[in-house]
């Protein structure tokens, strides 16, 4: 899907509600009907041979959900864990995931003409994941298609050939 | 269906394709039902509880298969239902040949139906000649049955004298109602359904009753299943208006049949237990009706009411299953319900835990409750877990079939006993061990039992024994299967294994003997008969059965018989696990492959070739696993290092782990890692410690895998 295909779909649909987090100096948002809950961090319990974004896995109520650090996987500069440091559990598609970020800053919602297409960056991040950017006054939100970043082969979340 | 049916009373465009699926399964335990009670139905005392209980599944089938439409199970269970009804009204004697074309018709059923269910469109397998020989034998065609000197004894005992009802007149008491215009269409039935017969309504007594005078030559049974398409069965009373002298006999029975064919799911015929000991719905409250039930000092009125409905089911199902009332849910609704708990005890277990260091004197009443709240947790734990088990009589119930139609075909005798059919096993478990077990008792009926002659030859009975048992030891459940045929041969299968060019000596211990039969391609059958003996079969039981984490044992003795024990865990959500620590993580290994452990000086491991360690257990050299490295564990704490050993056995090898410390026994809950991440290497599963935090299970299998390559 295109991305202006992708803007369209969203101006159809009209205002939407993203949840926005930090990662280091960036604003990130993603679709709130994704997000299932958010959670201080505890330290998951290591798997070996996952790639080091893959912080390993908790257990949410008797469910074994999966930590990805996005700022490792993001390359950010630092990836501390302190009380700030916020775990976003994400409902995709039946599958629970929970993702570190910085820290949560607020739900908004965009009006469609408060999107804009994302210029063809040079970036870590898929280009196809993100959605495009929001404009809210001086603030920029890089707005993420989560559940395709989350399903990317090199993400190491699903098994190959699933 | 009896509930679906009564609960769409009075409305008559409802979508029935929500129920096919309760009528499936219906169907599909009436048809098993009917095939035990054939298989247990002694020909020459078959009482009349048996035959009508037959009866009974056939007609809920038919009833159901009608309302649904599919015509050609309707059919073929009409014609069962036919044969039946002449059976349970003894006009015929049942004989072997109706019993083998009744279980084949109801095979012929159950396929019929799978094709429905499925949806599948392609021609069905004809069942134009069951149709033609059940047709036969019900006319009495067949053989004439041996003399029937036993039945006449039982008809004597309890006189089922009127065989049809005639013209009869009723009074029909409808209510308590909240609404008794609802009983006004009682009496429309009458009119709109020619040759049922006449209504009139009488004066009631009560505000909430109505009550009816009938004409008519339908049994209550028939007529209670068409008034409950408007009001509820409990609140139908039917009774004889006036005793009068018996009308001269009419064969009015098929003409009652066509009334119901089309009647939603005709449940299964309920009537009072004092109807069940005289035989059953076709003259309750016909004439005869006092005379035919003398030992019963009840009046004769049929009552339906909730609680005769389930005293006459329990009677006909012969207390071979203990079930009361039961709901179905789905498993995954289970499922939640016992994550849930397993959340509870562990929020339970931290709690207690925090409160531990709290002054008693100060908070008696906080720490009471918390030791309420852990018994409750407790006992509500155990009661969740065992709603997944479920008897052992489900897998226990489809080997009597099996047996007699092998036995049949290798011309052997066989009987089948089974012990401990009430021990129950998780569901998850039953399904899974359905297959190997067939397997075994396959076996046991081609090889282990001689035939008749040899038998004879042998000075043992002519008819050989296999029995299927069930028990619960401590936390495993094991099951038997015992033959007294003609056991392991030590020689043949020494002999067999040399052959195969395999590592074996004369000097090894039976037990060591009877392992080799495991072995991959292993048979030691003369002759490959269709039904075993080609050398595929042992290895995959065993393999199957070590998948549940359970184990297999062989007792053999030559001339005599052999017995194999299949020792399972009780359930595969729960496994007793041994938690070991390597640097500052916890791994579980599965305790039913744990072998020993012990410490060991380093110098005690060899090194070959590629780096590959060996250490010397005893008299065997075993490859060496590090955790450490297969799972790079990072150490903070140099002073540390892997100095135990555990011996673990998988797929009849044996590997060594190092690991830091052995911390302890303790049951696992296991959760599955796939369900939202993905398989991980070396690891069958995770689990949720005391504290909260996940801990990885080892599967054992491929680490054996591993080091062997």
């Amino acid at each position: 899907m295109g991305m202006m295909e992708k803007m369209d779909e969203l101006s159809a649909t009209g205002a939407r509600e993203y949840l926005t987090f930090r990662l280091d100096q960036e604003e990130y948002g993603i679709d709130i009907l994704k997000v299932q809950e958010i959670r201080g961090y505890e330290p998951p319990t290591r798997v070996a041979n996952a790639p080091n974004f893959i912080k390993g896995v908790v257990n949410l109520r008797g469910t074994i959900v999966p930590i990805v650090d996005m700022r490792l996987k993001f390359n950010c500069a630092k990836a501390d864990y302190d009380s700030f440091t916020v775990v976003i559990i994400l409902n995709l598609r039946h599958r629970i995931v929970g993702i570190v970020v910085d820290s949560v800053s607020d739900v908004m919602e965009l009006p469609p003409e408060a999107l804009k297409a994302a210029p063809d960056i040079e970036s870590v991040i898929d280009s196809g994941a993100v959605m495009g950017l929001g404009s809210l006054g001086e603030r920029m939100l890089i707005l993420l298609d989560i559940e395709r970043l989350m399903s990317a082969p090199d993400m190491g979340l699903v098994s190959s050939g699933e | 269906m009896a509930e679906t049916h009564q609960d769409s009373g009075g409305g008559g465009d409802i979508d029935l394709s929500q129920f096919y699926q309760i009528f499936f399964e219906e169907a599909g335990e009436n048809l098993d039902l009917m095939e035990t009670m054939l298989l247990n139905l002694n020909l020459e005392t078959a009482d009349d509880e048996e035959l009508n209980g037959i009866f009974r599944c056939a007609h809920s089938v038919k009833g159901g298969a009608a309302t649904f439409g599919f015509a050609d199970v309707a059919e073929l269970t009409h014609k069962m239902e036919s044969l039946l009804d002449r059976l349970r009204r003894h006009e015929l004697q049942p004989n072997a040949a109706m019993v083998d074309v009744l279980l084949e018709s109801a095979d012929a059923s159950r396929s019929l139906l799978a094709r429905h269910q499925t949806g599948d469109t392609s021609p069905a397998a004809p069942t134009g000649d069951l149709v033609m020989r059940i047709a036969d034998l019900a006319a009495g065609n067949a053989p004439p049955p041996p003399v029937a000197k036993p039945v006449a004894a039982v008809v004597a005992a309890k006189p089922a004298t009127p065989v049809v009802a005639g013209q009869r007149q009723l009074e029909i008491k409808v209510g308590p109602l909240a609404k008794p215009e609802q009983a006004d269409a009682i009496a429309e039935l009458f009119r709109d359904i020619p040759g049922l017969g006449t209504i009139h309504a009488l004066s009631s007594d009560r505000k909430d009753y109505r009550v009816f005078a009938v004409d008519t030559a339908s049994t209550d049974d028939d007529l209670l299943d068409l008034f409950t398409f408007h009001v509820s069965r409990e609140q139908i009373e039917i009774r004889p208006a006036v005793v009068m002298s018996p009308v001269p006999v009419t064969p009015v029975e098929d003409a009652s049949h066509g009334f119901f064919d089309g009647a939603p799911g005709a449940p299964e015929i309920a009537t009072a237990p004092a109807a069940v000991e005289a035989g059953f719905g076709f003259f309750d409250g016909a004439p005869g009706a006092p005379v035919s039930a003398p030992e019963v000092s009840v009046v004769p009125v049929v009552e339906v009411q909730g609680v005769a409905k389930t005293v006459a089911k329990a009677a006909a199902s012969q207390a071979a299953q203990p079930e009361a009332a039961t709901i179905r849910v789905a498993i995954s609704k289970v499922d939640q319900l016992i994550n849930l708990v397993g959340e509870l005890v562990i929020t339970q277990a931290m709690l207690a835990q925090n409160s531990r260091a709290l002054d008693p004197a100060v908070y008696q009443q906080l720490l009471t409750g918390l030791a309420d709240l852990d018994r409750n947790t407790r006992d509500l734990q155990e009661s969740v877990m065992s709603i997944r088990m479920i008897p052992m009589s489900i897998v226990f119930s489809r080997f009597p079939r099996m047996l007699r139609d092998l036995a049949g075909k290798l011309g052997k005798k066989v009987d089948f006993v089974t012990q401990g059919e009430a021990t129950e096993l998780d569901k998850g478990l039953v399904e899974k061990i359905t297959d190997p077990l067939t397997h075994l008792v396959r076996n046991s009926c081609d090889h282990g039992i001689e035939m008749p002659a040899d038998r004879l030859a042998a000075g043992k009975p002519e008819t050989g024994t296999i029995t299927l048992s069930a028990s619960h030891q401590g936390g495993s459940i094991v099951i038997e299967v015992r033959d007294d045929g003609k056991g392991l041969s030590r020689e043949k299968i020494l002999k067999k294994a040399k052959e195969r060019g395999m590592d074996v000596s004369d000097q090894m211990s039976d037990a060591d003997v009877w392992g080799l039969i495991f072995a991959p391609g292993f048979s030691t059958a003369d002759v490959v008969t269709d039904v075993s003996g080609r050398g595929v079969g042992m290895d995959v039981v065993k393999r199957n059965i070590a998948a549940l984490n359970g184990t297999v044992e062989i007792d053999s003795a030559e001339g005599f018989g052999m017995r194999v024990a299949v020792r399972l865990p009780l359930t595969l959500a729960i496994m007793d696990g041994m938690s070991v620590g390597v640097g500052d993580e916890v791994y579980i290994l599965p305790l039913s492959s744990v072998v020993e452990s012990f410490q060991v000086k380093s110098d005690a491991v060899s090194t070959v070739g590629q780096g590959s360690q060996l250490v010397k257990v005893r008299d065997e050299y075993m490859p060496v696993i590090e955790l450490e490295k297969v799972f790079q564990v990072p150490r903070f704490d140099f002073d540390k290092n892997s100095d135990i050993m555990v011996v673990v056995e998988a797929d009849g090898s044996r590997v060594v782990l190092l690991v830091d410390e052995l911390l302890g026994q303790q049951q696992v809950v296991v959760k599955n890692l796939e369900s939202n991440y993905r398989k991980v290497p070396n690891v069958s599963g995770a689990t949720i410690l005391g504290d909260g935090k996940v801990a990885l299970i080892l599967d054992t299998g491929a680490l054996v895998r591993r080091s062997r390559h």
